[in-house]
């Protein structure tokens, strides 16, 4: 058996049993035929029905100066981020960054885009520095800076699928990508990225389209019924923002990334994962590398695996609908239905990452009072402890399963609202559904046989 | 093709479903450690209230390091919520064991025993670990312990 998930994990999940595992497969099921059967005729979801918060809070939330103090402080926090990993202990419990990086930017910032909107984005520190320089740079210039490169359509998501693969990457197979200097370094090469990024292609576009932690904080707020338009807050139907999304090259792979990484970090406290790592770790010994480099290339190639197989499943999903007629092509119709992945992979983070985010969450009561393992005690918080008491084995459960479900039919709704919207014959619509549902219910029993095989 | 998208959803579940390919991985951990007689064995918590029938369990637990390795290999102990739990691990070098989430640490060196005692009051699986072991870049687990809800 090894010991590899990152150390700030001290406290992992008990594995569903088996008889709500059989219930929840059961229910869903139920809920997909179900739902096919009562779910509306006509497409929905299509349209946006977008309106402003009444009176002028939806103004007064998104002004100028209110942006700026959020832009701020989202760039404050940046700066004691990579301050403390670079010059605070390196420990990685006793430190402010790891924990940070991981839990707090990572995991607390998914339920705050599906509850309130596209968050990320008010916060984003790169954003800020980035409209900051621009603003002074224009002043000096006198507005004769030169215009920014059109976005390449080519690049479409990748740069978003390669960032989101490469912090899974220092999360899940780096050994040392818990240390605080090497979350420092990283956060540090990935601004510097970000700001040459942001130079060529303008600050907005590259937010909206490349920057990886934008682009992905931005499909979940897709799900929320909070959206900020031309600077004003409004409210639009719920899972209508997903319908709207344009999806391009590299929105499969970003989404195969996004399901396939946690897919790999539940796998890897699994008996068939850990039951054949060492084998694998054994032979890459025997090449000759080092036992950490030979279990380190192990943990890629298990990452790699999980997320080709996502991507392989939902492709063999999309060649299932294309059987059925209608005329498009099957890069069409992957990238038609992309969004439906969004439900599932919010899922997949909820489900896994919910008690991580509960209790060393926590962690930062007394990590904000002493950011640097130093000793200091800044709000007098620093003896808080976690309690690991907060949330019992059988809440855990429910929990996860109700997230899995919810998942599924928000995926499913999509799935049929997109058809229905696509094909113009109901016959073809309601065929290539079919196919959406067998990769939905894959993709949730993966989920569900995850849940139930956590150190298992 | 509805038959085959059925077939197909029916095979995904009944490949998905968990208990044939779990059982080799059931008998691989090792339950409970026996409970032993001797110096480690305390009585139950004490039994002056008279309202709880049932005194909590006590779970005792051997692990031996030898060598930088856990004689056969990093066990998992499997105790219940409100268990008294005792571990003791005996080690032929010095060394820092440390059970995480509780967040206990003790020392053991030849002759002098690692003794963790505590209440397994919180659910889930927690690793101990050898802190000799992952300061020298070494698989550092030693055990796992598995709270299971009561």
């Amino acid at each position: 058996m090894i010991s590899f998930a990152h150390g700030l994990v001290a406290r992992s999940d008990l594995p569903i049993p088996e008889w709500l595992f059989g219930w929840a497969a059961a229910m869903v099921l139920v809920v997909s035929f179900v739902a096919l059967a009562v779910l509306w005729p006509e497409p929905k979801l299509q349209r946006e029905h977008w309106r402003p918060l009444p009176g002028g809070l939806g103004r007064a939330l998104a002004s100028r100066p209110v942006e700026i103090v959020y832009g701020a402080i989202g760039a404050a926090l940046l700066v004691v981020l990579v301050y403390a990993g670079l010059r605070g202990t390196q420990s990685s419990t006793a430190n402010l960054a790891p924990t940070f990086v991981y839990v707090i930017f990572w995991l607390a910032f998914v339920p705050a885009s599906v509850l309130f909107g596209d968050v990320f984005k008010a916060f984003n520190p790169w954003r800020a520095i980035g409209r900051g320089v621009g603003w002074v740079a224009g002043k000096a210039a006198r507005g004769s800076l030169p215009a920014p490169l059109a976005y390449p359509e080519r690049l479409g998501h990748w740069p978003a699928a390669a960032g989101i693969f490469a912090f899974a990457v220092m999360e899940l197979v780096a050994a040392n990508g818990d240390q605080p200097q090497t979350v420092a370094i990283a956060t540090l090469v990935y601004s510097a990225l970000t700001f040459v990024a942001m130079a060529l292609y303008g600050v907005e576009t590259w937010i909206a389209r490349g920057e990886a932690f934008s682009v992905y904080f931005n499909l979940f707020s897709r799900l929320s019924s909070v959206e900020t338009r031309g600077g004003v807050v409004g409210l639009r139907r719920p899972l209508a923002g997903l319908a709207d999304l344009k999806a391009g090259a590299g929105t499969v792979p970003l989404l195969a990334v996004m399901i396939g990484s946690v897919t790999f970090d539940g796998l890897s406290e699994a008996p068939v994962w850990t039951g054949v790592a060492p084998d694998i770790a054994r032979f890459f010994g025997d090449v000759g590398l080092s036992p950490q480099n030979a279990l380190e290339l192990t943990f890629l190639v298990g990452l790699i695996g999980a997320i080709l197989l996502v991507y392989g499943f939902y492709r063999l999903g999309v060649l299932g609908a294309h059987s059925v007629g209608g005329g498009f092509s099957t890069d069409r119709l992957a990238r038609a239905f992309v969004h439906t992945l969004v439900p599932i992979a919010l899922a997949y983070v909820a489900a896994h990452y919910f008690t991580l985010l509960l209790f060393q969450g926590q962690a930062l009561g007394f990590l904000a009072s002493d950011p640097l393992g130093d000793g200091s005690n800044l709000f007098g918080t620093s003896d808080s402890q976690i309690d690991y008491t907060l949330v019992g084995a059988n809440a855990t459960w429910y929990w996860q399963v109700g997230f899995v479900i919810t998942g599924h039919v928000a995926g499913l709704t999509l799935a049929h609202d997109r058809a229905l919207a696509m094909y113009d014959r109901a016959k073809l619509a309601v065929r290539s559904q079919y196919w959406m549902l067998a990769v939905m219910v894959g993709f949730t029993s993966l989920a569900l046989w995850l849940l139930s095989q956590a150190n298992a | 093709m509805v038959a085959a998208a059925l077939v197909f959803a029916v095979v995904a579940f009944v490949t998905a479903w968990p208990g044939n390919d779990d059982e080799p991985q059931r008998s691989a951990a090792t339950t409970p450690a026996e409970t032993e007689t001797g110096e480690d064995s305390v009585e139950p918590q004490p039994t002056t209230e008279t309202e709880p029938p049932a005194p909590p369990k006590v779970e005792v637990a051997r692990i031996d390091i030898r060598g930088g390795a856990v004689a056969g290999g990093p066990k998992t102990i499997e105790v219940v919520k409100g268990d008294a739990v005792r571990i003791v691990v005996t080690a032929d070098a010095a060394d820092e064991i440390h059970l995480h989430g509780y967040d206990i640490s003790r020392s053991a060196a030849p002759g002098q025993p690692a003794r963790f005692r505590f209440k397994a009051d919180a659910e889930g699986a927690f690793e101990i670990e050898s802190h000799v072991a992952e300061d020298a870049g070494l698989d550092a687990l030693v055990a796992r312990l598995v709270v299971a809800p009561s």
